[in-house]
């Protein structure tokens, strides 16, 4: 180098003082000569240099927010709920039994070349079982931090539920598409949310004494057993009336009230839910 | 002083089986070792005191919170208790820095600026700093071990429980992790199987079998009920519980009768453990 940075520029270039092309002309120099490195570093204060370095790192090591993340703050989820809710790859795992199983469903009912009544009750016994699939795995997919986050102050019954929401965000509009979108299936494209909301809750409430894939399997043989029984006595439509309705929506509101008691039960034994 | 944390007749069954019998101790501020043999009841003691576990009797005193009387206390006391479990399952392709964050937010650092900074801290804490961006499934298992107890550092606990932290680090990287300890202001609570990270680090030994405290003590004390009984001779001492032959050609012989030609060692650690297994003590449990 047949130059070097005098004082002046170096207080100027601290200050902001300098000209672009002159503060592009500084930086360029400084990568090619030792000796001004060496002399910036007495120039800059450590703390400032410290911070800096920080700021670096962390813009290196800090994840940016993956793309569910972006979504969910994009509707208002707080930073950290979403940072608990996509935590994990493990969350990908009820986004795809949800969407998988409810494209399933769609071919099972779409494309099997069953009798109109065979198909709605064939509609209405798989379609609930969507979210409750997707919440129940959403649950079991926490399984291999649970050691781990166990001893942490937040709320365990808080975390199933941001997770269970977000699996739900998921599975109730994947099966409503599939609703709208199987010929004939108009009229059911709505009646299969009662149920759901029942099963879901159900499955909340089976979670707090049972395994996650105990709960799949109890509710899911229960919910297609009831249906087969009412489909062989030719009733399947009791479950889309209005009363068979209204008589789902009690039911969650009873298993809301299970959950409710469960928790603070558990709570007061010194477990979690 | 008062103690950060306390059993008070804290017992655990699983099922009929009693994995830890009814038990008292205080845990005062310095590292504590916890040894045993497999399945004597470290890890569930340990459990019980990270609140992972209720306990099936007794009480548990962790900074003032009673954990086993109401969900807030218990939830006050996770505020100050950091825990690194024996084995921990990370999640596939999350960073290490992901990892730490998501932790840390479950241990309510709710502002982004000061998590990402705490995070940053217990990285460099564990010589990981520069691996943060790094997927954890391309971290190796010493790595791996350092960031499982990277969170447990997360939030500087004023009790930090530890199972078996060395398992799978290299002679340097457990020396570093030995300063690091030496160096926290609170209660470690360790369990390992390394009689020698006892002896090198440890200002207290609690040494449990079959569910039981057998031995309470320093490292001085757990000494001192080995001395003049562990020999290096020619041949092997009639009665001991363990011999083998040094690389000397001699054999350390430890407990049993000393045959004439054999003479009288130090014992280490690992010695005292070893005859203090082959006796059957009254526990003695209770620590004042």
């Amino acid at each position: 180098m047949t130059w070097h940075i005098d004082a002046p520029v170096w207080e100027a270039y601290a200050e902001g003082r300098l000209e672009p092309a002159a503060e592009l002309s500084v930086e360029s120099h400084l990568v090619g000569c030792p000796e001004c490195r060496s002399a910036a570093r007495s120039q800059v204060p450590a703390r400032t240099a410290d911070a800096v370095w920080s700021d670096v790192r962390l813009t290196i090591s800090a994840p940016s927010p993956s793309l569910p993340q972006r979504a969910m703050q994009r509707l208002g989820v707080a930073p950290d709920d979403a940072v608990v809710i996509s935590a994990a790859d493990a969350f990908l795992v009820p986004w795809a039994v949800a969407v998988g199983f409810a494209v399933v469903s769609a071919c099972v009912v779409g494309l099997a070349g069953l009798g109109p009544a065979s198909r709605d009750a064939a509609f209405l016994a798989l379609a609930p079982l969507v979210p409750v699939l997707a919440v129940v795995t959403s649950y079991d997919a926490l399984d291999p931090l649970r050691e781990l986050m166990a001893p942490t102050p937040y709320s365990k019954l808080r975390l199933a539920l941001l997770r269970a929401a977000a699996a739900l965000a998921v599975a109730v509009p994947a099966t409503m598409m599939i609703g709208l979108v199987v010929p004939h299936m108009d009229d059911l494209a709505l009646a299969w949310l009662a149920p759901a909301l029942g099963l879901t809750l159900a499955a909340l409430v089976l979670l707090t004494w049972l395994e996650a894939w105990v709960t799949a399997v109890l509710v899911a043989s229960a919910w297609v057993t009831v249906v087969a029984l009412l489909r062989v006595g030719d009733r399947v439509d009791a479950l889309t009336t209005p009363l068979g309705q209204v008589a789902f929506v009690v039911a969650a509101g009873g298993l809301v009230l299970a959950l409710v008691l469960r928790t603070s039960t558990l709570r007061l034994q010194g477990g979690e839910l | 002083m008062s103690a950060i944390a306390s059993f008070d007749s804290v017992s655990k069954k699983y099922g009929r089986a009693p994995a830890l019998r009814a038990t008292s101790l205080n845990l005062h501020r310095g590292v504590v070792g916890l040894l045993g043999p497999n399945g004597a009841g470290k890890t569930t003691m340990l459990r019980l005191l990270s609140t992972a576990l209720p306990p099936s009797s007794g009480r548990i005193v962790v900074c003032g919170f009673d954990v086993t009387e109401s969900h807030a206390d218990r939830v006050e006391a996770r505020r100050r208790i950091g825990y690194c479990p024996q084995e921990v399952t990370f999640p596939r392709g999350m960073t290490a820095f992901a990892f730490l964050d998501y932790l840390a937010v479950l241990k309510e650092w709710t502002d982004k600026g000061r998590r990402h900074a705490e995070v940053e801290r217990v990285l460099d804490l564990v010589h990981l700093g520069d691996r943060g961006a790094m997927k954890i499934a391309k971290l190796s298992g010493g790595q791996r071990r350092r960031l499982a107890i990277a969170q447990a550092l997360v939030g500087s606990p004023d009790l930090l429980i530890l199972d078996e932290p060395t398992t799978g680090l290299d002679p340097e990287q457990r020396a570093s992790l030995r300063g690091l300890l030496s160096g926290l202001a609170g209660t470690v609570l360790i369990s390992t199987h390394q009689t020698e990270d006892v002896s090198a680090l440890c200002d207290r030994v609690l040494v449990i079998d079959a569910g039981a405290i057998r031995f309470d003590g320093t490292v001085t004390e757990l000494l001192a009920t080995a001395a003049g009984r562990v020999h290096l001779g020619p041949a092997a001492t009639s009665g001991a519980v363990q011999t083998w032959k040094t690389g000397t050609g001699l054999v350390r012989s430890v407990g049993g009768q000393p045959a004439p030609d054999s003479s009288v060692v130090d014992p280490s650690v690992e010695d005292a453990y070893l005859l203090l297994r082959s006796e059957r003590h009254t526990p003695q449990g209770v620590n004042p």
